[in-house]
């Protein structure tokens, strides 16, 4: 029971699979009430080309990194608003536009070997680096949540009474995205892209099914991810399976647990009985 | 009653970004005052709220809001699957006078609770929202307003899916809060529920006509409005409009 | 290349016409998803030795009947159960690459695509799709819009409704699959969202949405593709930058004002004309009555250049530090093999992908296995997409290079035989080096005991140079010969404990590799993780292991360092 948790390689990828679990989780409820599950999974292919760019001009990967994906994000909140586009369709023409970009600029002989690589983290080997950016994720995700959660709240429950309160739902859009794109810039590095949109998204869905209070749901959230994390690698300790997808199936598993856990609250399953893909 | 208008709309026209979807709109709101916007879907309603919350810039003439506005929004279709309390809905008022580093704190909190037992939902404060009943989430929508201290509330078709007694209790309750000096403009399909309040706006994609509704609606307005068939309910003299786009 | 166009002018049909239901409908995630939840369809078919179209599209129908099931009945929080069933998917692929099969190595190429390895069952998928969309349009085209209007209205019955949605979701799936081959997993939206989104912005009817959407993709297709050949960069990337391009273009011109459509169309033009003018820049080069050769990988690039030296005009498809794992062709490769007359290959699976780019370039050039030539054989995988009867990393024993420049030299003068001579003499001249070389590497790896020459690397390429120098291959971090795996903590840890009971010095990771987990261990251990080693490729022209006598000599070099815990190397010139 006790035994991963003396050799130094699990201490280290258990603190990097919690520090992001509890950023993950809680920064995921927002990404499952603002439906943007797809940012989640794809922002991380926008860092593509600032990666490659900061390798050839030879300064750190995350300064090329941080500004592509702070664009990227900015690029789809603008992209949305235009009419007939909504936020998904934003998020599919600019993450595809600059992943495009990156693989034609990897091109270049300038670009190093490999870069690609540099996309993917593995959850068992995270650096120094990536343990000390997590922390500083978790503690300014913890600020930027703390202060901003009655705005996030309030314009996710009814934008126009949003802007009634004189709130702009712009802000809160934008906010929220570049807070998921420091999410992400930072969780790729040491989880990889699979286990950066499992954490992102899965343990806040699982959150949603078991509560109906935002505190709440952040909690649980946070200990889905967090549990879940610690099953993942103790199931790759001791079954041998491979390291970062069984965290993510650990994650799903729990979100699958959740569904019936959720049926048996009682006073759900009357709403949303109405179908349909568009919002 | 103070008789400085709180809204004033002169030859307003609004567009979504392609043509004008409602023009020739000219109205003063003033303290006290309920206005019905009467008219069919699609007809505009909607459109001058959303120009009032300032969603929508004026594409022509003026509009000039001098008081704060709350926003009570249909219910039906918004997010009856998100995890607040009533009190969290109630409380969410208070971030229109908050910077935005500051939380909603004890006193906010307080203030909403009050706000709640004006509308008579303090039993309701601690369940979700969603699980709440249509009326009930329209009065728990109006303590977010009054928790905002709004002087003028908007409300997006306040009464379509409620029964008998809910609209009764939200009637009182508006025409309460009007005798408190708030102001309340309503958009609503309904000619019944118009008939009661201080005045009509008709639209139709532009403004047909405004005034007192004894006055206002006649045959000629409302045929203007609805482009539909009137249908007159002998003995009660009161008339049923039968508008071709409404089907519920 | 004919073919390339031909498959993307088909793809227009699908792509254009379900692009507008996907951007009515909200289903951009979807459709990105679909195609990426291919993954675990795609190993299985590489492991059990089916077509990857067709465990694709069984893995893309799967993903999409889980997504039916567990997002039944909710209108919010759609976006996360996609989410949450691509996952699945993918951990599933991760889980039978890395744990089941050990393998996964072609299925890269399909997630990023290669409009030039297209062959006919790809063009029949596509025809498939396009046929079941314009069918599927013609008939429920009109149902579909009334729906996505307004999803509460009563018009259908439930079970109808349900039908027409499966419907809709099935055929993005398949078309999606018939797509992956082009552009790969991740720019499947180039084609099927951006194209209809630019539209989007000026169509006021569904008819001509629709018509438009089909054409511009068709275009953007069609000029991506041309771009792509002329400045030999992968064709799905260019398709999205140009789509990606003409977006931005449309939307500013929206944003800007209300500009007559025209002029939307002439800024299109003109942007397409200055990329084609761009790209008209690079062209095509002649060899001057040298011999055309292709050489896959780059090791057998410099033994065909030292040997043909300036009688040769050498085509290289791999080039230094690029993964052969995770190659894309380019156009070029496919016009040199075209004009080649010979064609030096690795064999064992390494490089199979030369046989396709040689009939596509309609050449008759003779391919030559140089692996089939070489006398010392180890046993390879035996099972998953590189399993081949040996170990294709066998240059990295020079008596297996000796044999190979022999072949090599005898090749190019049976193919011109007025240089003969000139093949010979520059044959035998480097023969002599690699045979210093061996000797060198050999009598610098005599210095340190045989109890302390284990090797512990993050790829085990170099089975041929330990067996040919007494070194124990102990343990690698990535327990197969693919890139594509993840290791779990249990390999770690075994690993570890390993290289404690043995006293390991150093471990290795490939130059080419990403270090993290090799680093992990390292620390743990305190074995040093400082040493890099050459695996798959030479390196860049100013490195070390810039030619093949310079990469074994790093390599025996940084072996030596790190079994010596620093104390010595190999100083051996090449």
């Amino acid at each position: 029971m006790f035994e991963p948790l003396q050799e130094p390689f699990m201490q280290r990828a258990i603190a990097e699979m919690t520090l992001l679990a509890i950023a993950g989780g809680a920064l995921g409820c927002w990404v499952v009430l603002y439906e943007v599950s797809y940012a989640a999974e794809s922002l991380a292919h926008s860092i593509f080309p600032g990666l490659v760019l900061a390798a050839i001009a030879g300064i750190p990967l995350l300064l090329g990194a941080t500004p592509a994906i702070v664009l990227a994000a900015l690029a789809i909140a603008l992209a949305a608003r235009l009419p007939g586009v909504s936020r998904d369709v934003g998020v599919a023409v600019v993450v595809t536009t600059m992943f495009g970009l990156g693989v034609l600029l990897a091109l270049s002989p300038q670009s190093p070997p490999g870069i690609e690589t540099l996309l993917f983290g593995d959850i068992l080997g995270p650096s120094d680096g990536d343990l000390i950016s997590a922390a500083a994720l978790v503690v300014l995700l913890g600020v930027a949540l703390f202060l901003l959660h009655g705005r996030l709240l309030a314009t996710g429950f009814d934008r126009g009474g949003a802007r009634a309160l004189g709130l702009s739902p712009a802000f809160a859009d934008a906010a929220l995205l570049i807070l998921l794109a420091a999410g992400i810039v930072v969780a790729v590095q040491g989880l990889g892209n699979l286990l950066v949109v499992a954490v992102f998204v899965g343990p806040a869905a699982a959150a949603r099914n078991l509560t109906d209070r935002i505190g709440p749901m952040i909690a649980v959230a946070v200990a889905i991810a967090v549990l879940s994390g610690l099953a993942g690698l103790y199931l790759s300790y001791y079954v041998g399976t491979a390291g970062g997808a069984s965290v993510a199936l650990a994650i799903v598993v729990a979100y699958l647990l959740s569904l019936p856990l959720g049926l048996i609250r009682p006073n759900r399953g009357r709403l949303n009985l109405a179908a349909g893909y568009d919002h | 009653m103070s008789s400085e208008a709180l809204i004033e709309a002169s030859g307003l026209a609004v567009s979504y970004g392609g043509p004008p979807a409602v023009t020739d709109v000219s109205f003063r709101l003033r303290a006290g005052e309920r206005l019905a916007l009467l008219g069919p879907n699609g007809g505009g309603k909607t459109t001058i709220l959303r120009a009032v919350l300032g969603e929508l810039r004026p594409l022509a003439g003026t509009l000039r809001v001098d008081a704060s506005c709350g926003s009570v929004p249909q219910t039906e279709r918004s997010r009856l699957d998100y995890p607040v309390s009533a009190l969290e809905v109630a409380t969410m008022g208070a971030l229109s006078r908050l910077p935005w580093w500051r939380r909603p704190g004890r006193d906010d909190r307080r203030r909403a609770r009050t706000a709640l037992g004006r509308v008579g939902l303090e039993d309701l404060a601690a369940e979700t929202f969603g699980e709440l009943s249509g009326g009930q989430r329209q009065r728990v929508l109006i303590a977010r307003a009054l928790v905002q201290d709004a002087r003028v509330l908007l409300m997006d078709e306040p009464f379509t899916g409620l029964d008998r007694p809910a609209a009764d209790r939200l009637e009182v309750l508006i025409a309460n809060l009007a005798a408190e000096g708030h102001a309340i403009v309503m958009a609503t399909h309904d000619l019944e529920q118009a008939q009661s309040w201080d005045s009509v706006l008709c639209v139709n994609r532009r403004q047909i006509a405004i005034g007192a509704p004894r006055q206002t609606l006649d045959r000629e307005v409302l045929e203007a409005t609805y482009g539909g068939a009137i249908v007159e309910i002998p003995g009660g003299g009161g008339r049923a409009i039968l508008p071709p786009q409404h089907q519920h | 290349m004919q073919r390339g166009l031909l498959e993307v002018l088909i793809l227009a049909v699908p792509a254009g016409l379900l692009g507008t239901w996907i951007v009515l409908r909200g289903l951009a995630f979807f459709s990105h998803a679909v195609g990426t939840a291919a993954f675990p369809g795609l190993v299985l078919a590489d492991g059990l030795g089916f077509a990857a179209p067709l465990g694709a599209f069984a893995a893309a129908i799967l993903f999409t009947a889980g997504n039916a099931a567990l997002g039944r009945g909710r209108e919010e929080g759609r976006d996360s159960v996609v989410a949450l069933v691509l996952v699945g998917c993918l951990a599933a692929g991760v889980i039978l690459a890395s744990d089941v099969f050990g393998s996964g190595a072609n299925v890269e190429t399909l997630l990023f695509g290669s409009l030039l390895l297209i062959d006919g069952s790809d063009i029949v998928l596509a025809a498939i799709a396009a046929v079941a969309t314009l069918v599927a349009s013609g008939l429920v085209g009109g149902r579909w819009l009334a729906h996505g209007f307004d999803p509460g209205a009563g018009q259908v019955s439930r079970w109808e409704r349900r039908l027409l949605d499966a419907l809709l979701l099935g055929l993005i799936a398949l078309a999606t699959t018939a797509t992956l081959s082009v552009v790969g997993a991740l720019l499947v939206s180039s084609l099927f969202v951006v194209p209809a989104a630019t539209v989007r912005l000026f169509a006021k009817r569904m008819a001509s949405w629709q018509l438009a959407s089909v054409l511009l993709v068709a275009a953007e297709g069609t000029v991506g593709l041309w771009l792509s050949v002329k400045t030999d960069a992968p064709p799905g990337a260019t398709i999205a930058c140009v789509a990606g391009a003409i977006f931005a273009l449309a939307a500013l011109a929206r944003a800007l004002s209300r500009v007559p459509r025209g002029a939307v169309a002439v800024a299109a033009a003109a942007v397409v004309l200055a990329l084609l003018a761009a790209g008209c820049g690079s062209s095509g080069s002649g060899s001057d009555g040298k011999l055309d050769v292709v050489a896959t990988t780059t090791q057998i690039g410099d033994w065909v250049r030292e040997v043909g030296g300036g009688a040769v005009s050498v085509d290289q498809v791999l080039q230094p530090n690029t993964d052969p794992h995770e190659y894309e062709p380019r156009p070029s490769d496919v016009e040199a093999a075209a004009s080649a007359k010979l064609v030096f290959a690795n064999g064992d699976n390494l490089d199979s992908w030369i046989g396709q780019i040689v009939s596509d370039g309609g050449s008759d050039a003779e391919i030559v296995d140089l692996g089939a030539a070489v006398p010392e054989r180890l046993p390879g995988e035996s099972s998953g997409a590189e399993a081949s009867k040996h170990d294709p990393h066998w240059w990295h024993d020079p008596r297996n290079a000796e044999a190979a420049v022999r072949e090599i030299a005898r090749k190019l003068a049976a193919a011109d035989p007025s240089k003969k001579r000139l093949f010979e003499r520059n044959g035998a001249a480097y023969l002599a080096k690699l045979r210093t070389l061996d000797a060198g590497i050999a009598g610098c790896i005599d210095t340190i005991p045989v109890s302390q020459r284990k090797l512990v690397t993050d790829h085990d390429a170099f089975g041929y140079f330990a067996n040919r120098y007494g070194i124990d291959v102990i343990g690698a971090v990535i327990p197969s010969q693919t890139t594509q795996a993840q290791p779990s903590a249990k390999d770690v840890s075994e690993l570890i404990g390993l290289i404690e009971r043995e006293g390991v010095k150093a471990v290795f990771p490939e130059s080419s590799l990403s270090a993290k987990v090799a680093d992990a261990i390292a620390r743990q251990t305190g074995a040093s993780a400082d040493y890099t080693l050459y695996g798959d490729t030479l390196g860049p022209a100013d490195s070390d292991g810039a030619t093949y006598l310079g990469m074994e000599a790093a390599n025996a070099d940084a072996m030596v360092r790190g079994f010596s815990d620093g104390r010595h190397g190999c100083h051996l010139k090449p």
